[in-house]
């Protein structure tokens, strides 16, 4: 896709951001299209909230830019924050106000009439599930704090839509519910810029995927060709008592076709074998028979499952997305 | 009604309801200082000085000033309470503006100053019947308090910036406010050239000389709170004095504006 497609809206060119030492964000190029939800998957300390300050103005980069809707995060702030909607990822209320109050307030600094505010204010509480609350917001449970949280981002219907962790700490059916948002404002044609490590909640509601590790990019895709890319149907993870056992496996499956990628994962220096294969329990049966004939008392865990998004990104980095 | 969809009004109106709703705010702000004026009263209002006055009519334009001066720390604990809440934050992603920001919570301060003093009126002129030349007098030293409560908003807000959350903020404003107030002999009066170097004097004394002896502008100023015996006059007006309380204001205000941004634009 070429930075003059029309249907690019965010275009990010080589954006840095450098801490003392740490290079938080080291050369993020994307291209994300008008009406898309794009998923930014990684792990804690990858760099996804520092991008997301970086896109949404708080954050000066050391270097690089981004274009949102053809204004630059450099030069065109005051124009950026009109249309962008952000919920970040620690709940920013405030507590001493109602849930009516902190919505009101939000639609109130972005230009809302105060008929406007409070039609819409009370339409986004309800489909919420927390209209009808008059009690401070810090007498509210964490799950409707991040709610609020997140209803204040989308009171005035933001263009394009900034997403930092936003079921973090909910419980399934709050997280359910706000899936389910996430997919009416999807269909509506909103930009979704979601920042996640929950490889669930990207593989479900995404349209591309990037992962970013240490700063950087290491694969991007739709969910289905990141993982054809770097995987196949099922995935056989191994540990092993001891190294050389895994080493002597390795040499017995390398002659079989239908693997396709195997990875070694190092964790606190427990060695496993990570082997991406096509097919189903057939062919489970025949790597188990030829790799580990007469050494299965070596193994110490072995774990079968359906190829996911922690595999691809087990694949790219030998690191699972939570450690 | 256009004017409160401003969002310098809006932002106000938000940070008066915050305020508020913190009993422990109104207290410290209102209820400390009631408090401080009931003791000061029963231990020195009744003895009159040499010039007529009792003590605590010369006393209370002190106690204004330490209420008033509270504001030093209501500011502080406010900007850092929003800086380290992440609201700071959420606003820059909005159209909101950092202008409006400090507009609105310069309003709001100044309207809780102004509820400050009334209260503070109330309980001086009305319940303890304190003396006071006039009214107009009385709302020229309402001016001068506003004035020298603004100068303390922009203290606060430099003592927020320098902060790292609002506890620091806290104690850090209560220990430099505390010590401009007794250095500036607001609370316990003495003769020492230090005190023309803190904001509350100045204040303090335009404020004295205006509602107790209805001084004009070209008037010279006293150099202690107890104009007796020890009192001298001082080679400055008082419009000298307002100059230099509008200097105090403008220069803490503008570095208060200055650091603050500086410190949470990144």
């Amino acid at each position: 896709m070429s930075s003059d497609d029309n249907s690019v809206i965010i275009e990010i060119k080589n954006l840095k951001k450098h801490f003392k030492e740490v290079n938080a964000v080291d050369g993020i190029s994307l291209n994300i299209r008008k009406g898309e939800l794009f998923s930014i998957l990684g792990p804690n300390g990858a760099g996804k909230t520092t991008l997301t300050r970086m896109l949404t103005t708080i954050l000066t980069p050391t270097s690089g830019d981004a274009t949102i809707k053809g204004f630059s995060i450099l030069k065109n702030k005051d124009d950026i924050v009109r249309i962008i909607g952000v919920c970040p990822q620690d709940i920013t209320i405030y507590d001493i106000l109602r849930a009516e109050e902190n919505v009101e307030f939000v639609a109130s600094m972005h230009g809302m009439s105060k008929k406007d505010a409070r039609e819409k204010t009370k339409k986004i509480l309800g489909e919420f599930g927390i209209a009808g609350r008059k009690d401070w917001s810090k007498h509210f449970s964490g799950g409707m704090q991040r709610r609020l949280n997140l209803a204040m981002a989308l009171v005035f219907e933001p263009e394009i839509l900034f997403l930092d962790e936003p079921t973090a700490g909910l419980d399934p059916q709050a997280r359910r519910l706000v899936w389910d948002f996430i997919g009416d404002l999807k269909r509506k044609d909103t930009t979704i810029i979601l920042m996640t490590h929950d490889m669930v909640e990207a593989e479900l509601l995404s349209d591309r995927i990037a992962i970013i590790d240490q700063g950087k990019i290491i694969a991007q895709g739709t969910p289905t060709e990141l993982k054809e890319m770097y995987g196949s149907d099922n995935v056989l993870e191994i540990s092993f008592f001891e190294q050389e056992h895994l080493e002597l496996v390795k040499e017995k499956i390398a002659k079989i076709s239908f693997i396709t990628h195997w990875k070694e994962i190092d964790k606190d220096g427990n060695k496993s074998l990570l082997i991406s294969f096509y097919g189903g329990l057939k062919n489970l049966i025949s790597i188990i028979q030829q790799g580990f004939t007469g050494s299965i008392d070596n193994v110490e865990d072995l774990k079968f499952r359906q190829n996911s998004l922690e595999d691809v990104f087990l694949n790219l980095t030998g690191r699972r997305l939570r450690d | 009604m256009k004017i409160l969809r401003n969002k310098a009004i809006l932002i106000a109106i938000k940070n008066v309801k915050d305020k508020m709703r913190h009993w422990q705010y109104i207290f410290f702000s209102l209820g400390f200082p009631i408090m401080f004026t009931i003791m000061f009263y029963f231990i020195f209002g009744i003895e009159e000085t040499p010039s007529g006055f009792t003590y605590f009519d010369f006393g209370f334009s002190g106690m204004i000033m330490y209420a008033i001066g509270l504001g030093t720390m209501n500011a502080a604990i406010s900007f850092a309470g929003e800086r380290n809440s992440g609201m700071l934050t959420r606003l820059d992603t909005m159209p909101t503006g950092r202008k409006n920001i400090f507009l609105g919570a310069l309003i709001s301060e100044s309207l809780f100053l102004m509820f400050q003093i009334v209260i503070m009126f109330l309980m001086g002129y009305v319940i303890l019947g304190l003396y006071f030349k006039g009214l107009l007098e009385l709302f020229f030293g309402f001016l001068v308090a506003m004035l020298f409560g603004i100068s303390s908003v922009g203290l606060g807000i430099i003592i927020a910036s320098m902060s790292k959350n609002v506890q620091v903020a806290n104690a850090f404003s209560l220990v430099v406010f505390m010590i401009l107030i007794f250095l500036s002999g607001s609370l316990v009066p003495f003769e020492s050239p230090i005190v023309y170097f803190t904001p509350p004097y100045w204040a303090k004394q335009i404020y004295l000389q205006l509602t107790i002896f209805g001084d004009g502008l070209n008037n010279n100023l006293y150099s202690s709170t107890f104009i007796g015996s020890s009192a001298k006059l001082i080679p400055i007006p008082i419009w000298g004095g307002l100059l230099i309380v509008l200097g105090y204001t403008t220069v803490f205000i503008f570095l208060g504006v200055i650091i603050f941004q500086k410190k949470t634009k990144f």
